[in-house]
């Protein structure tokens, strides 16, 4: 018996449901293992029906809190994918402001119509089994959690930083570049793609279990970072946790 | 041993020839840095760099390698992989020959580990004298500074040629076959020697405290308040270790295909430095705290490579201090601060 899958999108640009569609290779693979029941994005069918549900976006109303908790209600097992499910995401910049303040530069004369909330990831909402993290989701990571509930086993998701994986592509640090990153801190899964492609690591992924946050907030201070920017690295991602305050 | 003399320019000859050979593994600038890296020709390379960001480890132990492939039918047939690649490694520092050696001595304990020694003999490795060294490099007291084995050959800068000491009959061959070399006189033998004579100055650190000394000052100081106050610090990020010439420690995983049939188990580099390291299956962790496994790391440099293999366990390249942001993965600045607080 497949295990039947349902993707559903909340607050986001649905950017992490596209990287799910766009698995070339393994994409015939995936829709063998398992029996696709309801994807907006990809297909017209529809049920409610369904074992694993794979979260796209954050939480930011409280229509969305409602039906997060509904699907939750149906669903066995239930996987965050991509920042803004996992972490909150570029979602949480608004936390910063007040919900009035947000609601009017995004929306103008046309804010009363909109309500809003704070944004969250999923799992301050509703419990959650699995992550899938990235922005957008890493796509060898959504693999590796399939591959895992199709053995019924935990996945293996890495709790390291970045640097880890940095480091074995054999990258000279950005530090060294006279630039500074979020690396050192942020979960590593991504095989450091920024990074190795000259960029700096945002953080997109989340921290890692225990971050040493405080040294790493030193070290971009060290580095020419104000503690405003310092405080703006962390919030382009992680405005929902407490590293970001 | 006897040495040979090559003229800068027919090394690039050299070189060409070797790319006819098979796979030529060199030194090159990257981002300002410099890397091991797949040569395409003689131009490509760097022969007097200074050291590289990662050294020649993963052509022996690759980051990520698959050892076994398995089939998950009626029946599970499993069969081991063992790739060997032909690989010249051109450029590689003494210090990095003696870590080489080093993780001879550990691969071969007890159980040899096949797909170490599989790469290790398809490689040929070429030397050269480390003529300007790293800031952060210890090399010259901790007696990793020059190399007398461990190579196929070894070339040391002398101005408008390089000495070639001869380490193996490999190495004889492959001069013999496609260099055009002279004789080293003795003449030749004296530069060579000024040279890394002249090097050996030229390190800014040096080991505070002898090889032979380092257990007992890590044994005296288990408890130091040090590890704490260096813990503080510690991002727990794994670089000190990653980029280590000597840490040898791989995780060992399962991958299987979305059709669950077919599936490969792979080791990949880890770290002692990160937290689920030594966490076992039971959720218990026996290093859970940062200052647990940072003093590890010393430990295992310092002392416990010295009583298992009686070799120590740090070559004196420095990476690590480059490597680490926190600015607290130095063994020579940790020692000093053992020592003095002792």
């Amino acid at each position: 018996m497949k295990p039947k899958v349902a993707f559903f999108d909340f607050t986001g640009c649905e950017g992490c449901q596209l990287e799910a569609i766009n698995f070339e290779q393994e994409l015939l693979d995936i829709i063998s293992a398992v029996d696709i029941v309801n994807f907006r994005e990809a297909m017209t069918e529809r049920s409610d029906d369904y074992d694993i549900a794979f979260i796209d976006g954050a939480i930011s109303t409280e229509r969305d809190i409602a039906r997060i908790k509904e699907i939750r209600g149906r669903a066995k097992i239930l996987v965050p994918i991509g920042a803004c499910a996992c972490i909150g995401g570029i979602n949480c910049l608004k936390n910063f402001y007040s919900m009035d303040e947000a609601l009017k530069i995004v929306y103008g004369d046309d804010a009363k119509y909109y309500d809003t909330i704070p944004a969250r990831p999923i799992d301050a909402v509703v419990p959650v089994e699995h992550y899938v993290r990235g922005c957008p989701m890493t796509q060898s990571e959504f693999l590796k959690v399939v591959k895992a509930l199709l053995q019924g086993k935990r996945p293996d998701i890495p709790n390291y930083p970045v640097c880890v994986e940095c480091k074995m592509a054999g990258n000279v640090c950005v530090f060294e570049k006279g630039e500074t990153c979020l690396g050192p801190v942020t979960r590593a899964g991504c095989g450091a793609l920024c990074v190795s492609n000259g960029r700096i690591c945002w953080g997109c992924r989340g921290l890692v279990d225990n971050p040493n946050a405080d040294s790493e907030k030193e070290i971009l201070k060290k580095h020419g970072l104000s503690v405003e920017q310092v405080l703006s690295r962390f919030r382009m991602f992680d405005g929902y946790s407490e590293v970001a305050k | 041993m006897h040495s040979q003399v090559i003229a800068k320019q027919e090394l690039a000859a050299f070189v060409e020839n070797l790319l006819r050979q098979g796979e030529v593994v060199g030194v090159r600038r990257k981002d300002g840095k410099y890397v091991f890296d797949k040569i395409g020709s003689p131009g490509e390379l760097c022969l007097d760099y200074d050291v590289t960001v990662l050294s020649p480890k993963e052509y022996f132990l690759p980051q990520r390698e698959a050892f076994l492939k398995f089939e998950l039918a009626e029946a599970i047939k499993a069969e081991p992989i063992t790739q060997a690649q032909r690989r010249i490694i051109l450029g590689v520092h003494p210090y990095d020959i003696k870590a080489i050696q080093l993780m001879d001595a550990v691969f071969s304990k007890d159980n040899p580990d096949p797909n170490y020694f599989r790469k290790r003999e398809a490689a040929t490795i070429i030397g050269v004298d480390c003529l300007n060294p790293s800031p952060h490099a210890f090399c010259a007291s901790v007696g990793t500074a020059t190399a007398e084995s461990g190579f196929d050959l070894l070339l040391t800068d002398i101005g408008a040629e390089y000495v070639v000491a001869i380490g193996s009959a490999k190495g004889e061959e492959l001069l013999q076959k496609h260099a055009k070399t002279r004789d080293a006189s003795d003449g030749d033998l004296s530069k060579g020697k000024t040279a890394r004579d002249e090097a050996a100055r030229k390190y800014q650190l040096s080991a505070p405290v002898s090889l032979d000394q380092i257990p007992r000052l890590l044994e005296e100081n288990y408890d130091h308040p040090l590890w704490e106050e260096l813990a503080q610090k510690c991002l727990s990020c794994g670089s000190c270790t990653m980029v280590c010439p000597t840490c040898v420690c791989f995780d060992v995983q399962e991958d299987v295909a979305l059709t669950l049939t077919t599936g490969e188990r792979y080791r990949q580099w880890d770290s002692c430095l990160l937290e689920d390291f030594a966490k076992v299956a039971t959720g218990e962790n026996f290093r859970q705290h940062r200052s647990t496994r940072l003093r590890h790391r010393y430990f295992r440099k310092g002392k416990y490579m010295m009583e298992r293999f009686g070799i120590q366990g740090c070559v004196g390249c420095g990476r690590c201090i480059t490597a680490c942001l926190a600015e607290i993965a130095s063994p020579v600045d940790t020692y000093s601060r053992l020592k003095g607080g002792s």
